[in-house]
């Protein structure tokens, strides 16, 4: 009863509206991050192009996994954790009080570094997402639409039954992959993919990423600096919490304005 | 095969008869006599001996030295023994029991052969540390002996003296007179319909709680006081549960009147802790990444638990549900207030009504035993009641084994 005023009451206050800057599909301002007393991230500002692959480089500690969680607001799981800061998706503020993170991640979903599929089978985990959304469609039809996407419906389409645990490394993140898929968002985050697979599957899931910025936008954290140069279109160097440098990869890795990303790229530290 | 192993199987096999022969002194309460003690540990002593000696002079090899100072240790220990009294008086310390000199005797020899029959290895292999090895593995396989021994007895006994009782006529009618005839079939109804009654109330209340401390509390103060006070609920003695429900259930809930939910509710207080704890166990051995997951696809939380973390936990919690319904079933301190009568309740009827319960018939039995014939029907109703807890024990094994989640 009381919360039910509640949300009445909030949907009362107009829910803040910014026009976005054309081709930009997301963007974060002033964004701190605080794990309870240590701040992990510092006055972050970055504009994400729509259909194109950002890459978030930096050495290991420097925040890059916390800043990918901050725009799905995974990092709400975390009890420590205050943000204060707005990031702008299609012209809405997702750390809005009236935004609800369930819709939030609906439309930015998330590959993890470890692959971490659901002990079901393998069409239920496709199909996990659009059951929990209440998404009424064909499972056969979303799970093959997927599966295809995701460059694995060849290898899984006669044992969809199956234990998805059952999969080799690569074969699991390519699920999760295309379970985040299976629910059309708009924006794909994937913090470190490639770190727990060996180069052929690396390689499959870069060949992917290519193909997916065709559909969706794409934010991808690495620690490996050749994978960033092939796979992304822009590129952030970040360092102890603080963005340094973004821009066009090419222009990151060829010709960097800062002394800080030079150094890190062509690997005298870190 | 050569006159050192000859000697190491010697010493084996010599300190293992010794060891038995003690233990079985201590069982049967048979006086070992000074020199047969005596005589057994100069036959020991004497092998280190002849084994050291042999070592020395065929490898040079100092640590042989080690079965000579063990060989006198031993030596000494017999030949001391002759000082200790007939009977060991422990009154002046305030401890009122007296000590026959046979049970030392019998103690050395168990204490003797068993250390002996260790060392046995290190000639054998030469002193090099496999020899210590097997040795340490042999004295393993001895503690772990020792420890299902008593089990083993327990089960024997009771399979030996209750299997005679255990007939048709005891399985399937009430009591007569006073239990020297009859049986028991009510009692295993009442037991039965109690501790059904019980796993159907504890099993929300346990998940609940377990949902609530692992999935939603804040890892903070609450969480440690619920979790001690879940603690402090699983120690408490039995007897205490059963007053709580006497006083609680049956005198303000209940109008004084005994019934069969008023014990299954007393039980349910008593198993809570445990299937808690299991339930809490199980959801937390569930990995993180897949609640990351799931959240991530925009379910609930909720959502969360009721399709990813509580399935692959299932088995777990039912598991430990079922282990605590088992140590549930054999309880009598607290269904003796609250549920039962030793007769005339019958067949469980209502949730309202007293039953009969086959651990409160067996502790009603015992009393009984010296002044009427019922140890007969005593040991069947043990018998019957170490088959259901068995069982049911045995049970939550297998379903745990066949449902047992790998992530
Ligand atoms: N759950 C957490 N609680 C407290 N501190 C954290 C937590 N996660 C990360 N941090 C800290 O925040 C900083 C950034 O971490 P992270 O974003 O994981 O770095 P990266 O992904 O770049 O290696 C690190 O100093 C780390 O110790
Ligand atoms: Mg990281």
């Amino acid at each position: 009863m009381i919360r039910k005023l509640k949300e009445l009451f909030k949907e009362e206050q107009s829910c803040q509206r910014i026009e976005m800057p054309i081709d930009k599909k997301m963007l974060v301002e002033d964004l701190d991050l605080w794990y309870g007393k240590t701040k992990a991230l510092k006055n972050i500002n970055i504009e994400l192009e729509e259909n194109k692959v950002t890459a978030i480089i930096g050495p290991s500690g420097c925040g890059k996994s916390t800043l990918l969680r901050c725009l799905n607001r995974m990092n709400d799981t975390i009890p420590s954790v205050r943000v204060e800061g707005k990031v702008w998706l299609d012209g809405y503020n997702i750390y809005d009080e009236v935004t609800d993170c369930v819709d939030i991640r609906r439309k930015v979903g998330m590959v993890f570094q470890k692959p971490n599929p659901f002990p079901f089978s393998i069409e239920n985990n496709i199909y996990y997402g659009c059951q929990v959304n209440g998404i009424d469609v064909d499972k056969g039809g979303v799970v093959e639409r997927s599966l295809k996407q995701a460059a694995l419906w060849d290898e899984v389409k006669d044992r969809l039954d199956e234990n998805a645990l059952s999969l080799s490394g690569g074969q699991q993140q390519r699920l999760c992959i295309a379970r985040a898929l299976a629910i059309e968002p708009d924006v794909i985050l994937m913090d470190e993919p490639c770190s727990a697979l060996d180069p052929i599957a690396t390689a499959k899931i870069e060949d992917l990423i290519d193909e997916l910025k065709e559909y969706y936008t794409v934010i991808i954290v690495t620690h490996n600096m050749q994978q960033a140069a092939r796979v992304s279109d822009y590129t952030a160097y970040m360092y102890l919490g603080e963005l340094i440098e973004f821009g066009e990869t090419t222009q990151i890795f060829e010709n960097p304005q800062e002394e800080n990303t030079e150094r890190y790229i062509t690997g005298r530290f870190g | 095969m050569s006159l050192r192993k000859l000697i190491s199987i010697w010493l084996f096999v010599v300190s293992v008869v010794i060891a038995g022969m003690g233990f079985w002194a201590i069982a049967t309460q048979a006086q070992i006599g000074y020199w047969t003690m005596a005589g057994s540990l100069l036959i020991i002593s004497l092998t280190c001996y002849a084994s050291g000696i042999h070592h020395y002079v065929t490898k040079k090899n100092r640590k042989s030295f080690l079965m000579l100072f063990y060989g006198s240790v031993v030596l000494t220990v017999a030949a001391l023994s002759i000082y200790i009294p007939s009977v060991v008086d422990l009154r002046p310390w305030e401890i009122f029991a007296r000590i026959p000199d046979h049970f030392f005797f019998s103690m050395f020899m168990v204490v003797i052969g068993v250390l002996s029959s260790y060392l046995s290895f290190r000639p054998f292999y030469d002193y090099k540390k496999e020899g210590a090895q097997y040795g340490a593995y042999y004295l393993l396989h001895i503690s772990i002996f020792f420890t299902l021994l008593p089990l083993f007895i327990i089960i024997f006994n009771i399979i030996t003296r209750g299997m005679g009782g255990i007939t048709w006529e005891f399985l399937t009618e009430d009591i007569v007179r006073m239990g020297e005839d009859g049986g028991v079939y009510p009692a295993i109804l009442g037991t039965l319909a109690m501790i059904s009654l019980t796993a159907v109330i504890v099993l929300p209340l346990g998940v609940g709680t377990a949902i609530y401390l692992a999935e939603y509390a804040r890892k903070g103060l609450a969480v440690r006081v619920i979790r001690t006070a879940v603690n402090i609920l699983q120690g408490t003695p039995s007897i205490v549960h059963g007053l709580f429900g006497y006083a609680f259930f049956v005198l303000i809930v209940f109008n004084g009147q005994k019934s069969l939910l008023a014990g299954a509710l007393t039980l349910a207080v008593l198993t809570l802790p445990i299937v808690t704890r299991s339930a809490e166990e199980a959801l937390n051995a569930v990995p993180g990444d897949l609640r990351d997951a799931s959240l991530a696809l925009g379910a609930t939380k909720w959502q969360t638990i009721k399709k990813v973390v509580l399935p692959p936990s299932l088995p777990g919690v039912l598991t430990g549900t079922v282990l605590g319904l088992g140590r549930a079933a054999g309880e009598t301190a607290p269904i003796m207030f609250t549920a039962v009568y030793f007769s005339g309740a019958g067949t469980p009827s209502s949730l309202f009504r007293p039953i009969q319960a086959l651990p409160y018939h067996l502790l009603s039995l015992y009393r009984l035993v010296g002044y009427r014939d019922v140890e007969g029907q005593a040991w069947a109703t043990a018998l019957l009641l170490l088959i259901i807890v068995l069982g049911i024990n045995i049970t939550a094994i297998m379903v745990r084994e066949k449902y047992r989640q790998r992530f």
